[in-house]
């Protein structure tokens, strides 16, 4: 339980940390258009660099960047498999290596690997331009603020905001206390990691009814706690904190805008493909 | 007797990464059967990771540790049956009750030791009895107690697989004096009637020294003291030094005697500093 890490900030002082979290959030969707717009090699190259120099200038750790790739072997390992092996090729193709019923071509090859360095640089450049500089608090200020618009159609986006911020805050929170309610039963000889499926399930309702009552006493705690403060939802409510846009906040989306405008065109004047 | 006895134990969190910290350090100490020993400390001087080490919550990572004259590392897949000997009650233990009544919840430990109905129903009613439950409460839901009554709910289903050595965590902690009171003397009377090592981890200076025969006190990790409860409150002075106290009587004594009384400082509780002081007043007549 100790590895769970939703959403991990790791805070820094670089211009991808100092940017407003709201260009951030919409640059990430810029840079996702940018990665699934790239066919040519070449274009595939440029969104590689672009991750790569992004997350050197973010200064996270490589290693960091890596371990959060590692859930994604097991997918990327499936897709390879599948581009590789269900190739439709072209007419005439010859395959590299054939034998038995299996051909492998150069083009199915090439789509593998197209594919790794899409997700990768997805997981990546997402991770590295969300959630590790970007801390959770500022981000969901940044959609609430970026919703705002539908206000108009009645959407309580404050209150949308709010619960997310309210969920996030608690996740170490219910975290720490499961593993406390676990120790606890663990003590009194509950077993966890023997048995069949059902008796595994059976062995978890000792943790989750405890736990649903702890976070139903928190919750009323935090009512009341928020009521004593006169909460009564967004109307009228002010932020202590303004996000106010920087003149380097410009350099983030003219990044973007370079990824999509380059993927563009190297796709259409340099269509070199290996095959 | 000894219940358990811990042999160089040390402890590292985190092994291997950058928030590598050793939270027990080279511990031996070893716990006689009815005797209350009480473990102080400040927060993070590794009293409840020790209290984990015994019962196999945690391994170990350097040392031994004995229950009952036997290695509980030495076979890894008995570590289950460790437990049952060495019961062990959190902190706040009510927030771990979940069964449908107070009888259930009680009967979860015996249940998990494989105990048959009419024994977990012996241990049952022995278990609340010891606690002081009433046996009308048994049928009613846990969440319907007081939460006093919850405490002693979370206890007796600890106490219930009569373990040889029962650890508490702050047992007394968020009660009123009377609730408080009253789970101190149950357990000392739990101690002397089982005979088991009752082991309490507890910042009230003032419970330890009312109830405890025997002391610990943890300090960064290490064993910074281990014997009776007269002689660690007698040294009221190494025990600042950690930023420990000692009881607020044994402070009076203490205030007492640089005023030029001559009053004892090794007293701790209160019924002997009356008589102490009482003593100055040429011996003893009631006033």
């Amino acid at each position: 339980m100790k590895d769970v890490t939703l959403g991990q900030f790791f805070p820094g002082n670089s211009i991808v940390h100092r940017t407003d979290a709201r260009i951030k959030l919409l640059c990430v969707i810029a840079y996702i258009v940018g990665i699934f717009l790239a066919k040519s090699a070449a274009a595939y190259a440029l969104v590689l660099v672009a991750t790569v120099l992004l997350a050197l200038v973010s200064s996270i750790p490589m290693s960091t960047l890596l371990k959060s790739l590692k859930p994604l072997t097991f997918i990327i390992i499936i897709t390879s498999i599948i581009n590789i092996f269900w190739y439709t090729a072209p007419e005439g193709a010859v395959p590299l290596v054939e034998f038995w019923k299996i051909k492998i071509y150069a083009g199915g090859l090439m789509t593998a690997v197209y594919m790794i360095l899409r997700i990768a640089c997805l997981i990546v450049g997402t991770s590295v331009l969300l959630t590790y500089t970007t801390s959770p608090i500022a981000l969901t200020d940044a959609i609430e603020s970026l919703l705002v618009p539908l206000k108009i159609i009645k959407l309580p986006v404050h209150e949308f905001a709010m619960m997310m911020t309210i969920a996030l805050r608690f996740i170490p929170t219910l975290i720490e206390e499961t593993n406390k309610i676990m120790a606890a039963q663990k003590s009194r000889g509950a077993d966890f990691s023997s048995g069949g499926l059902t008796k595994r399930a059976k062995a978890m309702i000792p943790i989750i009814i405890p736990l649903f009552i702890s976070a139903f006493r928190r919750a009323d705690d935090l009512a009341i706690a928020m009521e004593c403060r006169c909460y009564r939802g967004g109307s009228g409510r002010t932020k202590m904190n303004i996000k106010k846009l920087a003149p380097t906040d410009i350099l983030l989306p003219l990044f973007t805008a370079a990824i999509i405008a380059g993927a563009v065109l190297l796709n259409k004047f340099v269509p070199f493909n290996i095959v | 007797m000894t219940s358990a006895e811990l042999k160089n134990v040390s402890y590292i969190y985190s092994r291997g990464t950058p928030f590598e910290k050793k939270a027990v350090k080279n511990v031996s100490v070893a716990f006689e059967k009815g005797k209350i020993t009480g473990i102080i400390g400040h927060t993070g001087s590794g009293k409840s990771t020790l209290a984990q080490l015994i019962n196999g919550l945690l391994e170990i990572s350097e040392g031994e540790v004995f229950v009952d004259g036997q290695n509980i590392w030495e076979n890894k897949k008995n570590i289950r049956s460790v437990r049952f000997n060495v019961g062990l009650v959190f902190q706040y233990p009510e927030y771990q009750l979940f069964e449908e009544t107070v009888y259930k919840d009680i009967a979860f430990g015996p249940k998990n030791m494989g105990l048959d109905e009419g024994d977990i129903d012996k241990r049952v009613k022995t278990a609340a009895k010891e606690v002081g439950l009433d046996e009308a409460l048994l049928d009613k839901s846990p969440f319907e107690l007081s939460g006093g009554q919850k405490r002693r709910a979370a206890i007796a289903g600890v106490i219930a697989m009569q373990p040889e050595i029962l650890i508490l965590d702050e047992p007394a902690a968020g009660l009123d004096p009377r609730g408080r009171e009253s789970i101190m003397k149950m357990l000392s009377s739990y101690c002397a009637e089982s005979g088991a090592s009752v082991v309490m981890i507890s910042h009230s200076m003032e419970d330890i020294a009312q109830y405890c025969d025997d002391i610990l006190v943890m300090n960064k990790g290490e064993v910074f003291f281990f014997g009776t409860t007269s002689e660690a409150f007698a040294m009221s002075g190494r025990l600042s030094l950690i930023g420990l106290a000692v009881p607020q009587v044994t402070r009076v004594l203490i205030e007492l005697n640089k005023l030029g009384f001559d009053v004892s400082t090794s007293i701790y509780t209160v019924d002997d500093a009356v008589k102490e002081i009482e003593k100055l007043f040429g011996g003893g007549e009631k006033c």
